[in-house]
């Protein structure tokens, strides 16, 4: 093992020690929740980013996947079932909407698929509103027994076991191809890739983790309507954290979820409705001058630092 | 029985006859030569033979087996590679990486990326892009690009290879070293459709020649035969060029 892959495997064992020991040092529930919200973010952003980072499949219906997984599992647990099987069930619903909706939705190309998705999120929303216009609250009895914990430490695995399954998809011969997909389609398939049954798998992932993260929603949250997870802020503020953080990368979203939720929060207090506008700008700022995210400002910043200490050194006299 | 055989083929885009009735024969290792005036259906036939179109009517055999209409990264996995008249590297992907892809869903693939890479390397030696193994695709030459397609198309191991004008824009000494090039990989028991636009190239490496013009096959035979028949130089090549 490289002394690099050994640095990152630290990072990695100290980031998720401090989160899983987080609520030790930290007891009021506001911060607690803030913390819920940024894992939850980080498992949606790295979850968008395997269809649209990885295999370059622009989904603009992630909450329909989100939400569906919501709803799921919601009604599932409060039908009696146990946690795991609603929350199983939650992550599997979506994979099979999102397997029979791809096979013709990436007969679309580009901005076509985009739109479609959109359109099909859509759909849901408006049907889950008519279908379920109540609000579901928590029953008395799950109410008393409600503690904070066993959420946050659901989000906390959620986000841990999306970025873990977005690392080893990545790194294997099926993230190859993927990717070798979302460059040249025509390349890869002449190379013996099948583009639709990887973008299909990617998107099943995809859904997945989606569902998954709409079940600890569904856990977490005391009283919602069932189409509120369904709205399309959902799937454009993961992508405004997917996009700020840097696309197909695996540490990109965590960055960009984590930047994007905090970020949002201060300005939320600060300038209340204005900060839709700051970021609508920032986005576009990002898309337009930074297409890698942070990521990228970060690796420029250092080539520029280093390429500055070694003309320094050139300069230096010699001896 | 042949290697590879076409049969009627017909293409048409509208009321375009793109390719009309055509027959091909091959033979396992040799060298076909494929050539035509521009816009004479040359890269149709190919894209026809590879599943990137699907004919209208008429048949592709390969190995005995009807591949007539099959999805086109099915017929890759059939063992028939291509390259790309305009190049298609994966341009955010090291040179290294576009033959990993080949290395990985061709032929007898590489148990774990790890080999693959290994194994890339060696290819990549092959076509003479060893020190370019780290460079991103989009950062080489359009020389280099050409042979990094080649690369990745014999990455997949094929027993067929399609090269679409991988000579054109070469000068003559880097012509020279393609067609050794080329002979080497015919060498490693692969079998080549060449179409190319440089009659030398094609004359000196070919073991039979095709001769396309407006969609339809004119000539057919040994580079010399080609060039001494009629049709073919009343239409296309010039009587300079052969008899040189």
């Amino acid at each position: 093992m490289s002394a690099k892959r050994i640095t990152v495997l630290a990072l990695v064992v100290a980031v998720v020690a401090v989160l899983a020991a987080l609520p030790l040092f930290v007891k009021k529930d506001s911060t607690i929740n803030l913390a819920c919200l940024v894992l939850l973010y980080v498992a949606l952003a790295s979850s968008w980013n395997i269809l649209g980072g990885y295999a370059g499949q622009t989904n603009l219906g992630h909450a329909a996947f989100f939400g569906l997984g919501t709803l799921v599992a919601r009604f599932t647990w409060l039908g009696g079932w146990p946690l795991w099987a609603a929350l199983l069930a939650g992550a599997c619903v979506p994979v099979i909407f999102a397997l029979i909706i791809g096979a013709p939705a990436f007969r679309l190309k580009g901005a076509y698929f985009a739109i479609g998705t959109l359109a099909l999120a859509q759909v849901l929303y408006v049907t889950v509103a008519n279908k379920w216009p109540l609000i579901t609250s928590l029953p008395a009895r799950y109410l008393a027994t409600y503690r904070l914990m066993p959420r946050y430490y659901l989000f906390l695995a959620v986000a841990v076991f999306t970025v873990g399954v977005a690392y080893f998809l990545v790194k294997s011969r099926l993230g190859l191809g993927l990717m070798a997909v979302r460059e040249e389609e025509d390349a890869a398939e002449s190379l013996g890739v099948s583009g639709l049954r990887h973008k299909l798998l990617a998107f099943g992932v995809s859904a997945f983790l989606a569902g998954l993260a709409g079940g600890a929603f569904a856990f977490y949250h005391v009283g919602y309507y069932p189409q509120f997870p369904f709205s399309p802020a959902w799937t454009f503020d993961t992508m405004m954290a997917v996009y700020i953080g840097g696309t197909g990368t695996v540490v990109g979203p965590i960055i960009g979820a984590v930047f994007y939720v905090l970020v949002k929060e201060l300005l939320a207090l600060k300038v209340v409705e204005a900060h839709l506008i700051i970021f609508g700008i920032l986005f576009i700022l990002v898309v337009l001058f930074l297409p890698g995210g942070l990521l990228e400002a970060w690796s420029k910043i250092r080539s520029a630092l280093g390429s500055r200490a070694k003309s320094r050194k050139a300069a230096l006299p010699a001896g | 029985m042949a290697f590879l055989k076409v049969q009627g083929l017909t293409k048409s885009f509208g009321g375009l006859m793109a390719i009309r009735d055509v027959d091909l024969e091959l033979q396992q290792g040799q060298i076909l030569g494929l050539i035509g005036p521009n816009g004479s259906g040359k890269t149709t036939l190919l894209n026809l033979i590879t599943g990137f179109l699907k004919p209208n009517a008429g048949t592709v055999h390969f190995m005995g087996e009807n591949i007539t209409g099959l999805p086109r990264f099915k017929v890759s996995q059939r063992g028939i590679a291509r390259t790309f008249q305009l190049t298609k590297a994966f341009l955010d992907f090291t040179a290294l990486e576009n033959v990993m892809v080949g290395r990985v869903y061709g032929q007898q693939p590489a148990k774990n990326l790890a080999q693959a890479a290994e194994e890339s390397l060696e290819i990549l030696d092959r076509v003479d892009l060893l020190d370019k193994a780290h460079v991103k695709a989009r950062n080489l030459t359009l020389m280099q690009r050409k042979r990094l397609e080649l690369a990745r198309a014999l990455a997949t191991k094929p027993r067929l290879l399609l090269l679409d004008e991988f000579m054109s824009g070469l000068n003559p000494g880097e012509t020279e070293d393609a067609m050794q090039l080329i002979r080497q990989i015919r060498d490693s028991q692969v079998t080549l459709i060449v179409v190319e636009h440089i009659v030398k190239a094609i004359v000196g490496l070919s073991d039979r020649v095709v001769v396309l013009n407006m969609g339809e096959k004119i000539a057919e035979g040994t580079p010399v035969q080609v060039c001494e028949d009629p049709h073919v130089i009343e239409c296309y090549l010039g009587k300079a060029v052969c008899l040189k």
